[in-house]
């Protein structure tokens, strides 16, 4: 196996002008972790268009937006420890044993430590990807037509077997972001397809428009429900630093936590959220004899971020070698590749590896600038929780509508998004997750036109979705991952009944 | 968890309804593209059809099992999102007519009063927002940004 595409994507990442981007995502990510009003997909969505606008090239704006999603993680963490409110989805455990640690006057030492061990989690895991993501690309040359479809089906079976309690929900959003991309124009035969003769529904819904308005907008809104006055009071960041000792205390839960949200990261529709709470609730259960955990030990502190860096960087795998998303935020970013034109699927690491490599390489970078900006800078990070709701909302709002109008130059545009948001709104009030609605909009275009190339090249017999080996073991792993949940889940009911 | 009420049901079921008569009039249009030819035997119609017929499938399943919906927001929160999305839109419409910067800063004064700025902190903001947005998308970033009778 040959690393050349690392060494060729070092090449990529170290441009001073890459490095500079991939600096600004990592600062960015770490604010918009800190910040409990927004989250990584939020900031993502939101820097999307300026990269694109701005005419950066396709691995520039794929290290800056990478560098937001995982420099969050980073920063998640702040607002966890000094005001028990996680930052984002991920850091939530971290509250548990980090927030004790503050009130005991070890701020300082909790936010650096959690600081080790996220670079600990990011860096072991990039290095995973990094022999992992030319295994895959192996596999690229084996698929037609057929079996991209057949992948297509895969990928949505596994997001629809982890995402939620309610799998119907899951399954109705991909199907409305599939619905969205058949507006347009056909690419196959030239047909006018739900445009109602306006010109502006030619080229199909834009991808930006629909993103923003799906995660900022309709924050926006779910947040003026709450309107959350004034601002929250973060506890000092005092005390000492972490000693050696301490550091060596948590290496193991640290590796062992990684290696948790690693696996957790990579499966698809699951995400730092779930690897935090699995690699906590692991800890706890091995190490806590004198019954520390939750109330400030640094244990319980280091596994859930190691985990949860870990799993970020895991959720790249799906993406990298089958270049099939495996969770929301990758999927935006895969949406943010097809605006540069470049197709997702298993080619993307043979075709693409300049891209692909220099994103790795720039993974490694980020991380030690990550380490360096969170041990002496987090005094800053932590001022960010003194902004207040009334300077952040009409900031947010105003990037949304110059991020749409500034890409399209178009009134009707923004007044769409707007309209997008409010649908958005109105379906997470109703319990649906906007990831699928991404993940069906990312992936229906390649998945119809895959379908429809197979079935010309069969002369319309429907066997060649089953025909090659590829295909097959595909179409059975989509059926184990919808099954195999609900067996297990079956399972323990029954044994449970026979317990009782 | 507790179990959902009536009302958090009852919408849901409202949108399974919605959604399945979405189905069907997307399935009709979806089945109704005109076309002259296509190279393949699906052709432009098959997978829209397909995908209503999929949505119609699974809003039945959500009609009968409506689960889970958080409550809907009480007068205060409705008011704020109404004028939220009214101000919003009156701003970008008339950024063509009275320019970016002041119709930014209209709105950027709006959102900081509905999340309890005083009118003067409201204003201070405002204003510099408005001000900052324009000069990073305009000269900085080079965009092409609205602008009104008094140039900007």
């Amino acid at each position: 196996m040959s690393l050349d595409y690392l060494w060729q994507g070092f090449g990529v990442a170290l441009l001073p002008s890459n490095l500079l981007i991939g600096f600004i995502g990592c600062f960015l990510g770490t604010m918009i972790g800190a910040l409990p009003a927004i989250g990584p997909i939020n900031g993502i969505a939101l820097l999307l268009p300026i990269a694109y606008t701005s005419g950066l090239p396709a691995e520039s704006t794929l290290i800056l937006l990478a560098g937001i999603y995982y420099g969050a993680e980073y920063g998640g963490r702040i607002s966890s420890i000094l005001i028990n409110v996680p930052g984002d989805a991920g850091a939530v455990m971290t509250a548990i044993d980090g927030y004790p640690m503050a009130r005991k006057g070890e701020a300082t030492k909790a936010l650096a430590i959690s600081g080790i061990s996220s670079f600990i989690g990011g860096m072991l895991a990039v290095l995973a990807i990094t022999f992992l993501a030319p295994l895959f690309g192996l596999l690229a040359i084996k698929f037609g037509p057929a079996e991209y479809f057949v992948l297509m089906v895969f990928a949505f079976a596994t997001l629809g077997s982890m995402v939620g309690h309610e799998p119907v929900k899951t399954l109705i959003g991909c199907v409305l972001g599939l619905m969205l991309t058949t507006i347009g124009i056909d690419a196959t035969s030239g047909a006018y397809r739900f445009t109602f003769e306006q010109p502006e529904l030619y080229d199909g819904i834009e991808f930006i428009i629909l993103v923003i308005g799906l995660f900022s907008i309709s924050e926006v809104l779910l947040m003026l429900e709450h309107q959350m006055k004034g601002t929250l009071k973060p506890l000092a960041v005092s005390g000492k630093y972490p000693t050696l000792a301490d550091i060596r205390y948590i290496w193991w839960p640290s590796i062992r936590a990684t290696v948790i949200g690693f696996v957790v990261g990579v499966l698809p529709g699951t995400g730092a959220s779930v690897a935090s709470a699995v690699s906590y609730t692991t800890e706890k259960r091995l190490n806590d004899r004198e019954g520390t955990f939750g109330k400030g030990d640094i244990r319980g502190l280091a596994a859930p971020e190691a985990a949860n860096n870990a799993a970020a960087t895991g959720a790249f795998v799906p993406m990298l070698t089958l270049g099939v998303p495996g969770s929301g935020t990758t999927a935006v970013m895969l949406g943010a590749l097809m605006l540069y034109n470049i197709q997702p699927g298993p080619q993307l690491f043979t075709e693409q590896p300049k891209l692909v490599g220099g994103l790795i390489a720039s993974m490694y970078i980020g991380n030690i600038l990550l380490l360096i900006l969170n041990l002496p800078l987090v005094q800053v990070f932590a001022r960010m929780l003194l902004l207040p709701n009334w300077i952040l909302i009409p900031g947010i709002t105003a990037l949304s509508i110059l991020g749409v109008y500034s890409a399209y130059s178009s009134v009707m545009s923004v007044l769409l998004m707007f309209g997008i948001g409010v649908g958005g709104y109105v379906l997470r009030k109703l319990g649906f997750d906007m990831a699928p609605i991404i993940l069906g909009f990312v992936l229906g275009r390649v998945m119809e036109v895959n379908l429809r190339n197979a079935l010309a090249i069969s002369g319309g017999e429907i066997s060649i979705l089953f025909s090659s080996a590829l295909s097959i073991i595909l179409w059975i792993m989509a059926a184990a991952i919808v099954i195999l949940p609900w067996l297990i889940r079956r399972m323990q009911v029954r044994r449970a009944a026979a317990v009782a | 968890m507790s179990a959902p009420s009536h009302l958090q049901q009852r919408s849901g079921r409202v949108a399974a309804a919605i959604l399945i008569l979405f189905a069907l009039i997307y399935g009709y249009f979806g089945a109704t593209v005109e076309y002259s030819f296509s190279s393949d035997p699906i052709g432009p119609r098959g997978f829209p059809v397909a995908l209503a017929i999929a949505l119609a499938l699974f809003g039945a399943f959500y009609l009968i099992r409506p689960g889970e919906a958080e409550a809907w927001p009480e007068r205060d929160g409705r008011n704020a999102a109404l004028f939220f999305l009214g101000l919003a839109v009156l701003c970008v419409i008339g950024m063509d007519h009275i320019g970016f910067i002041p119709a930014m800063a209209i709105l950027m004064v709006g959102i900081a009063r509905l999340f309890g700025a005083t009118w003067l902190l409201a204003l201070v903001s405002g204003v510099a927002q408005a001000l900052l947005w324009w000069a990073l998308f305009g000269p900085v970033l080079g965009g092409n940004l609205p602008k009104g009778p008094l140039g900007f």
